[in-house]
């Protein structure tokens, strides 16, 4: 129950991304660098966010686990990542910019950079490990060290 | 660390995704279990172990 409703909610969400991902392009009037490398960003986040909605409604359907501990692992290290990826990309916008164009970042322009690296290199790294694993051979024992 | 785990799943003619269901996790997480991709905790390991009438030591080799 509490998957089918996780997952209700994840498509509800999803939906009202792309519909207002949709508006804001049909309202842009002229769409510039800046603009396409946001786009590119957000369509990205949004066809992994699709995928990952449709990997638990296949698992739902067939009466499966949606969310098991393999799958905890892989967000907690996917989202270790995403974290450091925010920091940087706090700092790293800011500085990449000014060394660029010569001119201060808006602030909600680096609000808007930290979610948009974070989000997608959460994404990515999330996809990466659910389907290659998260196993590092050096630290393999998990078995062992528990007991 | 290797695992025996498609060994006894043949025994009881169980397909991945009825071990999966039976342990209540991923049919992807079998299957990276049996790859080598994944190690369990030691309660996954417990209830595979127990969803395939056999013990940890002899579902589970360790490499030293």
């Amino acid at each position: 129950m509490k998957d089918k409703l996780t997952t209700i909610i994840g498509i509800g969400i999803a939906a009202c991304v792309i519909f207002t991902f949709l508006f804001y392009l049909i309202a842009k009037d002229d769409i510039e660098l800046f603009d396409i490398f946001t786009i590119l960003i957000i369509a990205i986040l949004v066809i992994t966010s699709l995928y990952l909605i449709w990997d638990r409604v296949k698992n739902l359907k067939a009466g499966l686990t949606v969310q098991d501990e393999r799958l905890k692992v892989v967000g907690y290290k996917a989202g270790y990542y995403g974290f450091i990826a925010a920091i940087w990309s706090a700092v790293g916008s800011n500085l990449g910019y000014n060394l660029i164009f010569d001119q201060e970042l808006r602030g909600g322009l680096v609000t808007a950079s930290v979610v948009l690296v974070s989000g997608i290199v959460f994404m990515i790294l999330y996809i990466y490990y659910s389907r290659k694993g998260t196993l590092n051979e050096n630290k393999n024992q998990r078995i062992q060290s528990k007991i | 660390m290797k695992t025996r785990t498609k060994e006894f799943r043949a025994r009881y003619d169980l397909t991945q995704e009825d071990l999966a269901k039976k342990i209540s996790v991923r049919r992807e997480t079998i299957v990276f279990l049996e790859k080598g991709k994944y190690n369990p905790s030691l309660k996954l390991a417990y209830e595979i172990a127990k969803a395939l009438k056999t013990t940890i030591d002899e579902l589970f080799i360790f490499d030293d």
